[in-house]
């Protein structure tokens, strides 16, 4: 095992991480950003949580815009009290570099009851920076009263301002003397690095065959996207059975359903998914030091404060909705020939009556309880001899004693394409799609050829909520009173924040990265009394 | 001996670079492929004349709604049903694609001519999607639509000597387009392109061609006469 440990001191790292504040309490959000390497090529970065004993808890994945990426993670409200690290990464580089930053997290209902001991990282080197005299903070004074406004006034000098590379991180947030955090380069020679992401997060697995274990060569996979139009995407295994999803339009929670088929009716398949994070693996040396009063104050205060904000639903983001796409006219299976709404005609029993009574050119049989389906092609005015691509809410199924009991009161449409469509290489011979009333999938039966996904896809962009004034009788009881992390440099740049009604120690905090790769660093602390 | 050490060299950095590259990249072909949406193509019955712009498969360029953009395909333009067809080699099958997924497309013409093809909705007869070639492009756009109808003629015996009465006739048309204006139907001819113009400027315009020596004969000439007219400002009623 070798564990490759880099960062100097002294090396232009043009690589940080940073995060609002060192330490939380279980269910608050973290504000992140990050300096990716300007040779990286990738579109994602990854942000992970992982305790100190190396099991990974969440993460998210974070669309880079000019070699910076701004995010957030929540953290679940169950965490118990220690400390964490936060990991970013790409995966294209995440056995090279991952840049790792310590957090406290108390435990909102525990707090520090069975905590004796605070642990850091040791014997890492941090990723330095450069403390710069060519920022001047201007207008704060030491110490200001709760629920106060106040503009901070940050001067650039001029020689800098042409030095500086894209944007400043300004942040304002409660610092915790005890408990200050940095952020180490860490490499491990266990992992792969994996492919660049150039146009978003991409999802890969393995297609095995059950019987010998082996990867399966030429079987298809399937990734289905509910949505109003359905997205879909296929793929078709090489010899090493592996397979590859883009995810480059999807922004949020997606559910996504993969589902592969062999070359023969009774091969049977494994769909084993890759992990979208990167394994935890091994982690620093901590060290430990006695637990201060301060630390154990401001954490009773700060348990105080987000359970109030928990009890009082206060938010501590504002989402903002992802930039349209292009998108797509029809579903990936073209302009349906018919859509029918079994609705408006009466009800009727099963599928075989519908498909009889209402579905232009489409054959259901269930003769000696064995159902087929034929679908008219109606340039050749015959009907096809396969069965068509049938799908159940836009997921293909080939089950077809999955529709065989599907009435009047199952089905919302059907649309129907009589025609000999292809997507890419594949050849449908007719479609036919079935949207159900309850949307639920649970008619999809479930098996190792068949994948349910719920994942986060690129992270939706939100910035820190304006503080509630509609209502003067609920407390302030904010900690991070300010982040900017995509501030355009300026010769003077006025930031206007406001206090709450928590006391104790604040920072006013400029970064943001030279040319020359070099992180700078301007900071003036204030106390609110 | 110096050769020899320098072809295993070589030989050594073009294995480590097909190591480097592959250990990035899946091998597959179907991995990033664009996925073209379509219905299979059936053959048109066979008349004098010809359905398509092109006789032959034409390398193409063509641009989806969704900004994908396919640059590797060998592409042909149904004139008769204003489709635009590819071939998959893997599916061995002509592809219709889908116009609504389309944006536009190019190709390259025998003669080596890049031909470039814009999907526009048609407000006037026959109102709908279709693919224009655009001719010249500004503010005012000269487009043809690449029309070839069947039409009824007197019997004739085909190749094979079989008896048909039908022919693949070209009914070319050609609009001014303006985004705000819409389109305007005018005829390849100087006395055509005059009348799109005020009689106070029809004059000068002839004058203009004159002092150009553009005598209008054909599509090349029309659209290097509309090319010096639309330089020296004049507007097109439309």
């Amino acid at each position: 095992m070798i564990i490759a440990i880099s960062g100097n001191a002294q090396e232009k790292t043009s690589i940080g991480f940073f995060t609002d504040r060192d330490a939380y309490v279980s269910g608050e959000i973290v504000l992140a950003k990050i300096y990716n390497p300007s040779d990286n090529a990738s579109r994602i970065v990854y942000i992970d949580l992982v305790n100190s004993a190396g099991t990974r808890i969440s993460g998210a994945s974070i669309e880079i815009k000019n070699k910076e990426a701004n995010g957030f993670l929540q953290l679940p409200d169950s965490l118990s009290t220690g400390i964490y690290l936060l990991r970013a990464y790409s995966k294209n580089t995440v056995a090279k570099l991952k840049i790792i930053r310590e957090i406290w997290i108390s435990n909102r209902f525990n707090g520090l009851e069975n905590t004796k001991q605070l642990k850091h990282i040791s014997e890492l080197q941090t990723i330095q920076e450069e403390n710069t005299s060519e920022i001047n903070i201007e207008g704060i004074d030491s110490s200001y009263p709760t629920n106060s406004n106040t503009i901070a006034n940050i001067k650039i000098d001029d020689s800098l301002l042409k030095e500086i590379d894209g944007n400043l991180l300004v942040s304002v947030a409660q610092i915790n003397p005890s408990f200050e955090s940095a952020s180490y380069k860490w490499s491990s020679d266990q992992e792969k690095d994996g492919l660049v992401e150039k146009k978003g997060i991409i999802l890969s697995g393995t297609v095995t065959d059950k019987k010998n274990l082996a990867p399966a060569s030429g079987a298809t996979v399937y990734m289905t996207i509910p949505d109003s139009l359905p997205g879909f995407q296929y793929y078709q295994t090489q010899t090493d059975g592996r397979f590859y999803f883009k995810l480059d339009k999807y922004y949020g929670s997606v559910q996504a359903f993969i589902q592969c088929y062999g070359n023969s009716p009774d091969q049977r398949l494994k769909i084993n998914m890759d992990e979208l994070f990167a394994e935890p693996g091994d982690l620093p040396e901590f060290s430990q030091q006695p637990i201060s009063e301060e630390f154990k104050n401001n954490t009773a205060i700060n348990i105080d404060a987000v359970t109030f904000q928990k009890v009082f639903g206060q938010e501590k983001l504002k989402f903002q909705a992802p930039s349209k796409e292009k998108f797509d006219l029809y579903p990936y299976y073209g302009k349906p020939t018919n859509i029918i709404d079994p609705h408006l005609f009466i009800d009727l029993p099963n599928f075989t009556e519908i498909s009889r009574e209402l579905l232009p050119g489409v054959k259901f049989r269930n003769y000696n309880n064995e159902p087929s389906m034929q679908v008219m092609n109606a340039q050749a005015r015959d009907y096809f001899d396969e069965t068509p691509l049938i799908l159940i809410d836009g997921t293909p199924v080939r089950n077809l004693n999955v529709i065989k009991d599907m009435g009047t009161q199952d089905i919302k449409r059907v649309e129907i394409c009589q025609s000999e469509r292809y997507y890419g290489n594949l050849r449908f011979p007719g479609i036919v799609a079935i949207y159900t009333t309850k949307s639920d999938y649970s008619r999809i039966p479930d098996s190792d050829q068949f994948v349910r996904l719920k994942l986060e896809a690129i992270q939706i962009q939100a910035k820190l909520a304006e503080p509630e004034k509609s209502e003067p009788d609920v407390p302030d009881l904010r900690q991070t009173f300010y982040w900017n992390p995509s501030v355009e440099p300026q010769e003077t740049l006025a930031v206007n924040f406001s206090t709450s009604s928590i006391l104790g120690k604040f920072k006013v905090v400029v970064r943001g990265r030279l040319k020359s790769g070099t992180m700078i660093l301007a900071e003036k602390q204030f106390e609110v009394k | 001996m110096t050769l020899r050490f320098s072809t295993i060299l070589m030989l050594i950095l073009v294995w480590s670079f097909s190591q480097l590259v592959c250990a990035q990249e899946p091998m597959s072909p179907n991995w990033d492929a664009q996925k073209i949406k379509g219905v299979r193509q059936l053959p048109y019955p066979s008349y004098t004349g010809l359905p398509f712009l092109t006789n032959e498969w034409r390398p193409g360029k063509v641009e989806f709604t969704n900004g994908e953009i396919s640059d590797s395909l060998f592409v042909r333009y149904s004139s008769y049903k204003d489709e635009l067809i590819y071939y998959n080699k893997i599916a061995a099958a002509q592809i219709n694609i889908d116009k609504a997924s389309i944006n536009g497309f190019e190709f390259t013409d025998v003669d080596g001519r890049t031909r470039t093809f814009r999907k526009q909705h048609f407000d006037d007869y026959l109102k709908g999607d279709r693919y224009f070639e655009i001719l010249s492009s500004g503010e005012i756009s000269l487009l043809a639509y690449r029309k070839v109808g069947l039409n009824t003629t007197p019997a004739y015996h085909d190749v094979s000597g079989i008896l048909k009465n039908m022919v693949y006739d070209l009914n070319y048309q050609f609009y001014f387009y303006s985004q705000e204006k819409g389109y305007s139907l005018v005829r390849i001819s100087q006395s055509g392109l005059l009348a799109k113009f005020d009689k106070t400027q029809q004059r000068p315009i002839k004058k203009l061609l004159r002092k150009n020596r553009i005598k209008i004969d054909g599509e090349n000439s029309f659209i290097l006469a509309w090319k010096a007219i639309e330089k020296e400002g004049y507007k097109v009623l439309f």
